[in-house]
This record gives C-alpha cells, sequence and structure tokens, in this order.
C-alpha cells in the first residue's frame, strides 16, 4: 500500500504506532546497545594482553622454544597446561546445551547462550596452544591427515592424533551448535536493527522467518546436534587425558584419568559460566532473567563434579600406594610433599575443600561468594593441570634424570594473553550477540501466558 | 486468489484455528512463531522432519569414512610401530567416532538449511516484525470469495487482527 499524498487529510493523521515491542526482546536486546567506557577500557585490556602474547609468540617463533624455559626434562609446561586448561572451561557450554536439553531442565534456557560462546572462545584459545606449543609453527600441518614427500602418512595410534580430530570436531561442533541456536535470536535482532547492524543481521540470519517448515527443522536440528554433542562433550576430555595416561609416566598412567578429567572439565567450566555470567547479569541488570535459582542449580553441579574430583584425588593416591610400585608411590610422595607441594595443596583446598561450603543453602544463594568460589576454583583448576602435567614429567623412573621447572615469563605472558583473546571475543559478542537465549526465554513466557489465559496449573 | 493473515497470542488458538481451517479444505496454510512450539508446527505438518535422514546418513558416512581412512593410510605405507597390528581397530575406532559426529552434525546443520529453505533470499510481505516479538501468524492462501468466511473463522479463534496482504 502507498502512504497518502501529503497535502490531504489522511496523510495529517500520523501514522499508526507500531505495537510496542514484547518485554523480552527489549530487555535483552538492550544488552547489546551502546557502549560505556568501562567496557572500551576492558577490551582494550584484553587486546593488550592478546597483542602482548602475540609478540611473545613472534619471538619464540623466532628464537625456539628455548626462551619458554623448556629444557630437559620438562617439555611440557605451561603452554600444555593452559591448553588442557581452557578445553576444560570448554565443556560446559556444550554440557549445558546438549546434555540438560536431553534431559529437558528448562533452567539451562537462560544461562546457555552464554556457555555456549564461552565454550567456543574457549576452544578456539586453547586450538592456539597447539600452535604456541609444537615450536616450529610451519610444521604444524603434519598432525593433519597428509602424507610427506615420501608418502608417509600419520600415526593413528598416537594420542596426539586423537586429539587433534577431537579437538577440531568439537571446535566445528561447538560453532555449528550456537550459531544454529543463534540463527532465530539474530532474526529478532535484525527486524529492530538499523544501519551496519542491520546488514550484518540479514546476511546471518539467513531469512529467518520462523514459520512452521523452519521451526520444525530447527527443532529436529537441535535435537540431533545435542544428541551428537552428548557422547562427544564426554569423550574430548577423555581423548586430551590420554595424551597422559597412554604414556608410561609415573602419575599418569591410570585408568581413572578419562573420568576424572571429565568430571574435572565440567567442574571447571561451570566455574567460568559463574565467573562470566554473575558481572554480565550485574552490569547488565538481566536479574528478571538469570536468577538466583540458576546460580544455585549450578553451585548443585559444582559441588557434585567437585565431590566426584575429590574422589578422584583421594582414589590417585590410594591405587598408587595399594599398586605398591615403588615409582607411582614417589611421585605422589612428592606431589604433596615435594618441589610442587604449593600447587598440589592449592588444588586440593581450592576444588575439593572449598566448594564444600555449597552444602549451605545461603552460600549458594549468596552471589559474591559464588563468585569468588568460581575465581577460586579456575585457580585450582589450573594448578590441578601443572602439578599433573609439571608434577610428573619433573620426576620419572630415574632420580639422575630429575628436574625442577619455573614457569618463565614468555610462558606467563602467554598465559595472560590467552585470557586476553578469550576476553576480547566474549566483549566482542557481548555487544553484538543477545547473550541470553531469547526466543527459549519466550517459550517459558508464552507457555506461562496460556496457562494463565486457561486458568490452570 | 487472496492471502489473510490472522494474528494471535496464543499456540493452543493457532493450533484450534489451523486445524479447523484443514477441516473446512484449506490446505495452503502457513504459520510463524515467535519461539519453538511443536504443536504448531505438526498442526501444518504432521510428519516428523526429514532432518533425521540427514543426521544418519551423515554419521554412517562419518563412521565408514573414519576406518577406511585409518586402516588404509595405515597400511599404504606400512610402518610397525609399538608392535600393534598396522590394522589396530581400538585406536581408530576414535578416529571414526569424532568423524561420526563431526559429519552427523555438518550434515544436520545441512538438513537444516535443506529442509528450513535457509538461506531465504526473499521474505514473504506477510511476514511482520511482530512474529519475533510475541505473536503468532496463520497465513491462508484462499479465492477471493472465500475471504470473508476464513475472516470470521480466525476471528472466532481469538485473532486479534486478521489483515489481507498481497499474494
Amino acid at each position: 500500500m502507498t502512504p497518502p499524498p501529503t497535502n490531504t487529510v489522511a496523510g495529517m493523521i500520523r501514522p499508526v504506532p507500531m505495537p510496542p515491542d514484547s518485554q523480552t526482546n527489549r530487555d535483552l536486546l538492550a544488552v547489546m546497545k551502546g557502549t560505556s567506557p568501562g567496557y572500551w577500557f576492558l577490551l582494550g585490556l584484553a587486546l593488550f594482553f592478546m597483542h602482548l602474547a602475540g609478540g611473545i609468540w613472534i619471538w619464540q617463533v623466532y628464537k625456539g622454544l628455548g626462551i619458554a624455559g623448556y629444557a630437559h626434562p620438562v617439555f611440557w609446561g605451561v603452554y600444555v597446561v593452559t591448553f588442557v586448561f581452557w578445553v576444560g572451561i570448554a565443556h560446559a557450554g556444550t554440557l549445558i546445551s546438549a546434555i540438560l536439553f536431553l534431559f529437558r531442565a528448562k533452567w539451562r534456557n537462560a544461562i546457555n547462550r552464554g556457555a555456549e560462546a564461552m565454550t567456543v572462545f574457549a576452544v578456539l584459545t586453547a586450538a592456539q596452544f597447539l600452535g604456541i606449543h609444537v615450536g616450529r609453527i610451519w610444521k604444524s600441518y603434519f598432525i593433519l591427515p597428509y602424507p610427506n614427500q615420501r608418502g608417509l602418512w600419520v600415526n593413528f595410534k598416537s594420542p596426539l592424533l586423537w586429539d587433534t580430530f577431537a579437538i577440531s570436531t568439537y571446535a566445528t561442533i561447538s560453532i555449528l551448535f550456537l550459531y544454529v541456536g543463534l540463527i532465530p535470536d539474530i532474526a529478532i535482532a535484525r527486524d529492530r536493527a538499523t544501519g551496519w547492524k542491520k546488514v550484518l543481521y540479514t546476511v546471518l540470519a539467513l531469512g529467518w522467518v520462523g514459520n512452521s517448515s523452519q521451526w520444525k527443522a530447527h527443532n529436529r536440528s537441535v535435537l540431533h546436534l545435542s544428541g551428537l554433542a552428548t557422547p562427544l562433550v564426554l569423550s574430548v576430555h577423555s581423548v586430551v587425558s590420554w595424551d597422559f595416561a597412554m604414556a608410561l609416566v609415573p602419575g599418569w598412567h591410570t585408568t581413572i584419568f578419562a573420568p576424572y578429567f571429565v568430571a574435572g572439565a565440567i567442574f571447571s567450566g561451570f566455574a567460568m559460566v559463574l565467573t562470566l555470567m554473575i558481572p554480565v547479569r550485574r552490569i547488565f541488570g538481566l536479574e528478571a532473567y538469570i536468577t538466583d535459582y540458576h546460580f544455585e542449580n549450578m553451585s548443585r553441579f559444582i559441588l557434585l563434579t567437585s565431590i566426584i574430583c575429590g574422589y578422584a584425588y583421594a582414589a590417585e593416591y590410594f591405587m598408587s600406594w595399594y599398586s605398591g610400585v615403588e615409582a607411582e608411590q614417589t611421585a605422589f610422595w612428592l606431589r604433596a610433599f615435594g618441589p610442587y607441594w604449593i600447587s598440589t595443596w592449592v588444588m586440593i583446598i581450592f576444588n575439593t575443600v572449598l566448594p564444600q561450603l555449597l552444602w549451605f543453602k545461603k552460600l549458594r544463594v549468596n552471589v559474591p561468594f559464588l563468585f569468588v568460589l568460581s575465581v577460586c576454583i579456575n585457580i585450582g583448576m589450573w594448578f590441578e593441570r601443572y602439578v599433573i602435567i609439571v608434577g610428573a614429567l619433573s620426576r620419572e623412573y630415574n632420580p639422575a634424570v630429575w628436574g625442577e621447572f619455573i614457569p618463565s615469563w614468555p610462558e606467563m605472558g602467554i598465559l595472560a594473553g590467552s585470557f586476553g583473546f578469550f576476553c576480547t571475543f566474549f566483549l566482542i559478542f557481548l555487544k553484538l550477540f543477545p547473550i541470553v537465549a531469547i526466543a527459549e526465554m519466550k517459550e517459558i513466557a508464552i507457555h506461562e501466558k496460556a496457562h494463565g489465559a486457561q486458568g490452570s496449573h | 486468489m487472496a492471502r489473510l493473515v490472522g494474528i494471535f497470542e496464543l499456540p493452543a488458538q493457532v493450533v484450534a484455528a489451523v486445524k479447523q481451517l484443514q477441516a473446512r479444505g484449506y490446505t495452503d496454510i502457513e504459520t510463524y512463531a515467535p519461539a519453538p512450539f511443536p504443536e504448531v508446527d505438526d498442526a501444518v505438518d504432521p510428519k516428523p522432519s526429514k532432518v533425521r535422514l540427514m543426521t544418519l546418513i551423515g554419521g554412517l558416512v562419518g563412521v565408514v569414512t573414519g576406518y577406511a581412512m585409518t586402516i588404509w593410510m595405515a597400511n599404504n605405507w606400512q610402518i610397525m610401530i609399538g608392535g600393534k597390528p598396522f590394522t589396530s581397530i581400538p585406536p581408530y575406532t576414535i578416529i571414526a567416532f569424532e568423524l561420526t559426529i563431526l559429519f552427523g552434525g555438518l550434515m544436520t546443520v545441512l538438513g537444516l538449511f535443506i529442509f528450513g529453505g535457509l538461506p531465504k533470499f526473499k521474505i514473504d510481505p506477510a511476514y511482520n516484525s511482530r512474529f519475533s516479538a510475541e505473536d503468532f501468524g496463520v497465513v491462508v492462501r484462499c479465492r477471493e470469495q472465500d475471504v470473508a468466511e476464513i475472516d470470521a473463522l480466525l476471528r472466532e479463534h481469538d485473532a486479534t487482527e486478521v489483515n489481507l496482504v498481497e499474494s
């Protein structure tokens, strides 16, 4: 319909205003609007550390891994520790999205988007370390199934190859999962955006309109991606644990490693979700969507996985004592009372003792306490990997080849840079895409409206 | 031919309206929903989505690729590693598993694109940004003489508005 000419009576009447947008849309799209000086400060800080790490890395490519202090007997240092740390962090997103989706745990709806985004950025951060750690970056394509000039193929019996496949599959699936979930929300933003953002969302929404065939295919895809991602999330950290468990190193060569690592990964991932979502909720005033109930449920998960981790720590010590193998017994004695005793006790206290406070309901709903606890758990989980990797390598079978490892400043710079890399992406995501899944929140809102209208439930 | 779009607030009203329209013989119906409501999608077309077939194909291709690639590559240039057989199934199962998930996931998303009609380059004029707020839409294509009947039917099912759109 063409508008009437402005000189007629109809033209003088103001056009009918658009019906007000839904409350959910307004609240959740408001997160993406405008940027404060604090936001730019955080983004600048993150970019600074990311570029610092980039500089150190270029220097390392030029000089070699020696600058990171890698020397006999410890050739897996902070880079591998940090790689395992970030892969672990990446587990919460898929767990919340896929496993809780299959269990129909509706409380996941408020936090799943944030957790999925965190997963994608954490797995991308972890993937950086595969390149940083190999030293000769120009030869890193050797891990791909590609023959060299003599027609020699990769060794599929090596856990490092399994890792390549597991991590690249996990990165791909978590990106697909995030994007598929985002499509309806991008369409919501598209209908309300202007300028360059409108162009961006129009392209990314792929012409989503939410008709029955699209939703039908979408529901089915999310269900199947969840079904595929559930065994995947359990397999990825198992494969990472086999990088260690397959090696004949005292303290590594145990069958408990796969479940132990998976529980630890979920534990640290949930802690990271809390570390990120508590400030996000506070800054953007999302208390109506991410409630204390969500945080309490996550605390329960943290408590459960903390107990599993504590059990695994205890089982490791018991098995080394019960096995009667001197090398194993020494390895575990030195963990607790050797040169790395601080790391070990940080890990035990932060990961198994402090989370026991969550037995108290008062503390489970105490948000500042949860934030501090989640940061402690992140620190504790980094030290767990440090103890396992460095502690074991520096104390192998023959005391004549024992050595000490002290993290070097280039390693610590790249560790800081990994947080910068992660935070840069997370901060940009926060301003470009909805951090709470809008369509899924509406599903709940409309269900509530329907039940209210019928006067039942 | 004309097209009518009825605007609804609740999924149950949409389901009832669609069922009634189908019973009267109007089958060219499209619904728009702001959030996933399987009952609405099933009212339009009760058949399960064909995406499941895509996942199955992807998964099967993945598992076959995983085993075939590892076994062939290990035997293409045989090197004895740790005294293990060239064709050792347990480690290759890990690769096959990962490729099952990878191919299954990629094919699932391809299925979403194919069966969901994505990407859609031209958005139907019946689409309204209210459908990305909290309203539902039912679009019916009919002959001009049936407009009054459908209009009445949609309003009977608590449509808040019924509009004509260009077809």
